[in-house]
Parts: structure tokens; C-alpha cells; sequence
């Protein structure tokens, strides 16, 4: 009898995964499961400990509803985009077509491919699981209890990896096709974690939690929160807190919410299988190809700040090929996205300093990714300005004012909106503030250049383009704190990060001619 | 064989683009037919309907008596495939990627270990049968396509431009291998290209598709006599359309053009 075919394609998936164990791939699932049952059994129940006291205060109280339906919703999210931004980064569908002309049902490739997955997500499930059972275990909960938990954690997980799975296959499917597509995926697979990472701040820093547990605010947040169905769980979880060791207290809420939680995945399972069609069709989703309009009034001005003539043609090249990029907008929405979430939640606007450290602490990384493009799309591309007479200074020079005309202008409105709503700011303060912050960007972005030519990241990774934004920050940050402890002069700061930005860029342009 | 029955598929809004529009064209059990074509001229738009990876718009194909709008199961099954442009899996071994196209095709699990030595003795490649996908050269890639293709011994083979990203012995390896395939195996054989010497050199016949079009059809001598020319090339810039001898170096004539 012939193997089913959504276990080959899971088997595979499996495969593919562990391809960089291969070695030890026989053992890893035995590996895997024997250090999860010493985490579950001893390491988690050690972790909790300390806090378990006020953790079973709080999951008896008033907000321990609301508490853990934010807890999963927040994990629901995740996890519904992780199987998403992983397949918008990788927008690869060539393997599509050797599946699709074999003899197999493009549902068995969708269930093939997340089985294959499960292992992996499992893990993360038993760690959650793992947590959760050990804070409430003290309180005596029932074996049935215990497992109707873990059942739940398994199947509200579980259905958000579906869906984020048949999210990812139908997204692949419909950008992967065009290098208009690609661009659009990668965008968004940066772009969609703010919508998260904007939870997690309100939680942080913006008394979310608070709002929901006071009965007299968020009554539409609560009634929606209410309604998901990864609050469905939450209700589970508190009624058997509430009563350990009796199931017949909350047998009511129990089947409803815990039956209704497997009705869901098992309606996911099925519309998603329904969606697979389409999710992993080849046919062409457009025909028709980007046209690159006549210069506008933007770009005559880039050409004239150039210079004109031959360079401004030049940086006017640059500035098209960086601009027509969703996925470079995408980054300097991301980091502006963060400036915004982070001045909603946790800004402090009794003084001028607040806006200007948060500001010294984010940009480096805009810097980063705006220049860092500069060897992203590979050697090859360097080696056109290297074949061109002066190539590799035009290509510094070029690099380096488009950085200052992209970033400064966010930067001065930044820091002109984050001045204003400081109290009884004068003008002048305003202008000043805003002028040193420019100053010291304008350096981050020489800086950011430089370091992107000496280590150059020749791949489109952002983990890659991360590690050099992370140095930018640390340097920095480091930097400011020797100004301001060491040596007492705030304003220090600036020659010595434009002297390292200088530097830098000697090193970087140095660099270039070297690299083979 | 294959036979199609004024196939088509078309794009756009209104059907605008026809990337296959009524194609007639019947291939003969072990012929080796070549379809010929410019780049965008529907030959993969052919191949990928022929296989069942797309449907069509209007019309249909048999392909060994099944239907490939009513047997799209049975299709795949004679039909092996070497793709123009396929992902292959770059962590999986050339083993483990031929155990996962015979399992596809449902190989019986008995005799595809001894099927998959075999086509990798065949190619060359069973002393790095283990190394992961991703450290082969483009032309050992093609070979393990190839042998993907071959892993279910399908009656019909479709080979996508086949030696495209070969180096002149590779691509000399796999022409005597469609050969050989064509003349001991009895394969049906369908080669799309726009590379003249290998479709000349390995085709019975040959079909000239342009703009979704079937415009020519016949056996190479048939096709230049045809057209009154001398050589297939010459058959095909006349019959397709290119750019002519005078044309070539006008864009020096324009002022200040030179450097």
C-alpha cells in the first residue's frame, strides 16, 4: 500500500528542516522529547517557584480572565505570523512546480508541509504547556484538568499555525511569482510585526492589562478580546483554578469553550484544505510589468542637490533603484513605526532630553537599513562601480548623500514633533534640538556606510543586516555614555561620532577596492 | 501520444493575453517532438498545461487516452518532467530528493532504492548520492531533474529546455540520453527550446509557436523548404520575425554617440 502522500511531503518537510543535523537526525526526536520531560518535570516547576505566590494571587483574582486571554492572544498572533513572515521572506515557488506536477492534491501538499513543521512548533507548545501547568499545579488540579489544559494550549496553537500556514502558502502563491511580488512580500514581512509588537508595548508601557481588568473601561476591547477564539482557553484555565479537582463545577464552560476551540481547528483544518487549490496554483497572477515614469519635480531636485551634470544622473540612479524597493520603504516605515509606538507608550515629554536619547537610540538602526542596502543585491553589483573609472569614490559619495537625503528629513520631523509637545519649548530650543539631532545622525549615517563596506552583508538575511545595525547602536550608545560619564560633556558626542563615522568611511571605501 | 484539442489559456482581463490560443498538435507515441519558440512565445505555458500544473481555458489534451481536464491524476502518472526553471530542495541529498519524487509518483517502496542507485550510477553522481542538493554545480542539478523526471519510467517525458545551463559535456550526456531514451526506450518525447542544434539535432519534428501561436509544423527539411531558406535559424527569424542586417550598427549613427 502506498504511503500517503501528505506524510511523504511531511517527511520531507522534516527533512528539509534538519538538514543541518543530519547526523544526529535519528536520535533528535528522542533527543528533543527527553530534554522537554526534564524541562516540564523539573526545570519549569524550579523557574516558577519564586513567582508562584503572586501568580496564583493573581489567577484567583478579578483580572486573571482578561490576563491570560491577553497572554494567549498575544502567543495566537505570534504564532499565526511566524509560518507568514517566514514564507514572505523566502518567496521561492520553483519547488511548487514539482509538486504540482506530480500526482497529489495540493491539500496533501498544505497538510504535508505543516505536519512536517509540527515537530518543531511542538517544542514551543511544550514550553508554554510547560509553564502554565507548573504555576498551576500547587493548586491541586485533577489529571483530567491537567490534560484538558494541555489540549487546549495544543489546539489553540495548533490553529493559529494553520491558519498562518494556509495564510503563508495562498501570500507565496500570489506574490512569489513576480519581482514586484517578492519586493511586496518582503515589505510586509517586516511590516506585519508592528501590529504586535504595538501589543506588547501597550502591555509594557501602556497599562493594557490595567484597562482590561478594571470593570469600568475597555468594554469593547473586553467584549472583542471576549469573542477570539484564543480566549476561548483563557475561561477554561481560570474555572479550573478556581476549582481543582472538580470538573463538574465548570463542566458547562468546559464543553463549550474547550468544544467549541476543537469545532474551529477542525473548521480551519477543513476551509484551509478548500483554500489549498488555490493557495498552490501556477498560473500567472499578472501580466503586467512595473514602467518606469519620466522624471518628476522629486527627482530633478535629487539630481540638482547632486550637482547636476553626471553625478546627479548618478545619485538620481541610486536614489530610483532604492526607492522602487517596497521593501526598503518597508524598513524605514518599521523604524518610524517603532519611533511612533515607542513615543505613544513610553515617551517622556517634560524635556527636550527624552526625545533626543530616544532618537540617538533608534536611529542608528534607520541608518543601517537605508545604507546598508549598499551591498545587499551582491558582489556583482558592486563590480559595476568598480569597473567605472572613479567608480567606487562616486559610489561612496552617491551612497552617502542618498542616506542624508532619506534619513535627515525624518529625523527633522521627528524630532520637531517629539520638541513641540514638550511644554513651554521655545523656538529656538526647538531648532537647536533639532539641528545637534540631525548633526548626530547625519554622522550615523557616514558611520552606517562605512561599516556596511567593511563588513559587507552580501545577502538579502535581515538576522545578517541586523547584526551590523546592533553594532551601530552599541557603538553608539557607548559612545554617548563616554561623552556624558566619562569625560561630563553631553556635547562631545558629536565630534566623536562623526570623527568614527569618518574614519569609518575611510576604512569602508578602502574595503571596496579589496573585496573579490 | 499527445493530443491537444484547440488548447488555450488565456490572461488578463477579457482573455487580452494568449499565452496558448487554440493549439492543435498531435505528438506520436515514441516520437521526439521539439516545439520551438521565442522567449515568451507559450512553450512553457504549453509544457505546464500538458502536465496538468495549469488548467486551460478553453479546449483540452489527451495524453496517452487520458483527459487532462477529467484525469489529471492519471495524466501525472505518464508524464515525467523536467521543469525550465525548478526549485530543488537544496537540503535534501540527491538520495533523499529521488526517494521523495519516487514516493510522488508511487514507486513501489521495493524497488525504488535499487531505481534511485541505478539513474545516480547513470548520471554520475552516486559517490556524492549524500551530499546536500545545494553544493552541486547547475549542471549536476539538471542531471538529478533529469533523473527526478525518469524516477516513475513515465511513457512521456517533457524536457523544458533541457540543456540550457549545461557545459558542453553535460549538455552532449543529456542530448545522447533523450536518444537513447527516444530509440531503446520508446519514450514519447516532447523538448521545448528556442536552442535550434538540439531540437534539429534530437527531433523528428518540430512545431514553431509564437505568441501563443502554432505557426509552423513539420519535420525540419519541411519547414525550410517552407519558407525558402537554407538553415532552421534562417526558417525561424523568417517565420518569428528579428531584427535585420542594416538595422544592427544604426545606433552609431546618432550624434555624439561615441565616447
Amino acid at each position: 500500500m502506498p504511503v500517503p502522500k501528505w506524510l511523504v511531503i511531511a517527511r520531507n518537510e522534516y527533512r528539509t528542516i534538519t538538514s543541518s543535523i543530519r547526523t544526529i537526525r535519528p536520535y533528535f526526536p528522542f533527543l528533543v522529547i527527553g530534554l522537554l520531560a526534564v524541562f516540564v518535570v523539573f526545570i519549569a516547576p524550579a523557574f516558577v517557584s519564586p513567582f508562584i505566590g503572586d501568580f496564583l494571587a493573581l489567577i484567583l483574582s478579578q483580572a486573571a480572565v482578561p490576563l491570560v486571554q491577553v497572554i494567549l492572544f498575544v502567543f495566537f498572533f505570534f504564532l499565526m505570523l511566524f509560518p507568514i513572515s517566514l514564507a514572505l521572506r523566502e518567496m521561492r515557488t520553483g519547488q511548487l512546480e514539482i509538486l504540482r506536477a506530480a500526482p497529489i492534491k495540493p491539500s496533501d501538499v498544505l497538510l504535508g508541509k505543516f505536519l512536517g513543521a509540527t515537530p518543531f512548533y511542538a517544542i514551543f507548545i511544550a514550553v508554554i504547556a510547560g509553564f502554565f501547568t507548573a504555576f498551576l499545579s500547587p493548586l491541586g488540579l485533577g489529571i483530567v484538568q491537567i490534560a484538558i489544559i494541555i489540549m487546549t494550549f495544543i489546539v489553540t496553537f495548533l490553529s493559529a499555525l494553520w491558519i498562518g500556514t494556509v495564510i503563508a502558502a495562498i501570500l507565496r502563491t500570489k506574490l512569489g511569482k513576480t519581482a514586484r511580488g517578492k519586493d511586496i512580500g518582503k515589505a510586509l514581512s517586516l511590516i506585519i510585526a508592528l501590529p504586535a509588537i504595538a501589543v506588547m508595548y501597550a502591555i509594557i508601557g501602556g497599562g493594557l492589562l490595567e484597562a482590561l481588568v478594571d470593570p469600568r473601561t475597555g468594554g469593547i476591547v473586553k467584549a472583542t478580546l471576549g469573542l477570539l477564539p484564543s480566549s476561548w482557553g483563557a475561561e477554561v484555565f481560570v474555572g479550573f483554578a478556581s476549582n481543582p479537582g472538580n470538573i463538574a463545577a465548570v463542566w458547562f464552560e468546559t464543553l463549550t469553550r474547550f468544544g467549541g476551540l476543537i469545532i474551529f481547528f477542525v473548521a480551519a483544518l477543513w476551509l484551509g484544505a478548500k483554500a489549498a487549490d488555490r493557495a498552490y496554483s501556477l498560473d500567472f497572477t499578472t501580466f503586467t510589468a512595473s514602467r518606469a515614469k519620466p522624471d518628476g519635480a522629486f527627482y530633478q531636485t535629487v539630481k540638482y542637490l547632486g550637482g547636476g551634470r553626471l553625478f546627479g544622473t548618478l545619485l538620481v540612479s541610486i536614489f530610483k533603484d532604492y526607492g522602487r524597493r517596497f521593501e526598503n520603504l518597508s524598513k524605514i516605515a518599521y523604524v518610524v513605526g517603532l519611533l511612533v509606538l515607542v513615543g505613544i507608550f513610553f515617551g517622556d515629554y517634560e524635556g527636550p532630553i527624552g526625545a533626543m536619547i530616544m532618537g540617538i537610540f533608534l536611529f542608528p538602526i534607520l541608518a543601517a537599513f537605508v545604507v546598508g542596502e549598499v551591498t545587499v543585491r551582491g558582489k556583482e553589483n558592486l563590480f559595476i562601480y568598480r569597473k567605472a573609472p572613479s567608480g567606487e569614490g562616486r559610489l561612496v559619495k552617491g551612497r552617502l548623500l542618498q542616506g542624508w537625503l532619506v534619513v535627515i528629513p525624518i529625523v527633522a520631523v521627528y524630532a520637531t514633533i517629539s520638541l513641540i509637545l514638550v511644554p513651554q519649548i521655545t523656538f529656538i530650543s526647538l531648532l537647536t534640538y533639532t539641528g545637534l539631532l540631525v548633526l548626530i545622525v547625519a554622522a550615523y549615517v557616514a558611520f552606517a556606510l562605512g561599516l556596511f563596506l567593511l563588513m559587507p552583508v552580501f545577502s538579502e538575511k535581515p538576522a545578517e543586516l541586523m547584526v551590523n545595525a546592533m553594532i551601530l547602536t552599541m557603538v553608539s550608545a557607548g559612545l554617548l555614555m563616554v561623552s556624558m560619564i566619562v569625560f561630563d560633556l553631553p556635547l562631545l558626542y558629536i565630534p566623536l561620532i562623526w570623527l568614527l563615522g569618518i574614519v569609518f568611511l575611510y576604512l569602508g571605501k578602502r574595503n571596496l577596492g579589496r573585496i573579490e | 501520444m499527445i493530443r491537444t484539442d484547440k488548447l488555450s489559456k488565456y490572461y488578463g482581463k477579457g482573455g487580452k493575453i494568449k499565452a496558448v490560443d487554440e493549439l492543435d498538435l498531435e505528438v506520436h507515441e515514441g516520437e521526439t517532438f521539439g516545439l520551438l519558440g521565442p522567449n515568451g512565445a507559450g512553450k512553457t505555458t504549453t509544457v505546464r498545461l500538458l502536465n496538468c500544473i495549469i488548467k486551460p481555458t478553453s479546449g483540452t489534451a489527451t495524453l496517452n487516452g487520458h483527459d487532462i481536464l477529467k484525469e489529471e491524476m492519471e495524466v501525472k502518472r505518464v508524464t515525467g518532467l523536467l521543469a525550465e526553471s525548478p526549485g530543488l530542495y537544496d537540503k535534501l541529498s540527491a538520495y533523499e530528493f529521488l526517494e521523495l519524487m519516487g514516493a510522488l509518483y508511487d514507486v513501489p517502496g521495493n524497488i525504488l532504492p535499487e531505481r534511485i542507485d541505478d539513474l545516480l550510477k547513470l548520471f554520475g553522481l552516486y559517490n556524492r548520492r549524500d551530499y546536500l542538493l545545494e553544493g552541486y554545480s547547475r549542471g549536476m542539478k539538471q542531471k538529478v531533474l533529469i533523473a527526478a523526471a525518469l524516477i516513475h519510467d513515465p511513457p512521456i517525458l517533457f524536457f523544458d529546455e533541457p540543456t540550457s545551463m549545461l557545459d558542453p559535456r553535460a549538455a552532449l550526456m543529456v542530448k545522447d540520453l533523450i536518444k537513447r531514451l527516444a530509440d531503446r526506450a520508446g519514450k514519447t518525447i516532447f523538448i521545448c527550446s528556442h536552442i535550434l542544434p538540439i531540437v534539429e539535432e534530437l527531433c523528428g519534428r518540430i512545431g514553431i509557436i509564437n505568441q501563443g501561436k502554432l505557426i509552423a509544423l513539420g519535420t525540419v527539411d519541411e519547414i525550410i523548404a517552407q519558407t525558402e531558406t537554407k538553415t532552421l535559424e534562417e526558417a525561424f527569424i523568417a517565420i518569428t520575425g528579428g531584427v535585420e542586417d542594416k538595422e544592427l550598427l544604426a545606433w552609431r549613427e546618432q550624434r555624439g554617440a561615441s565616447a
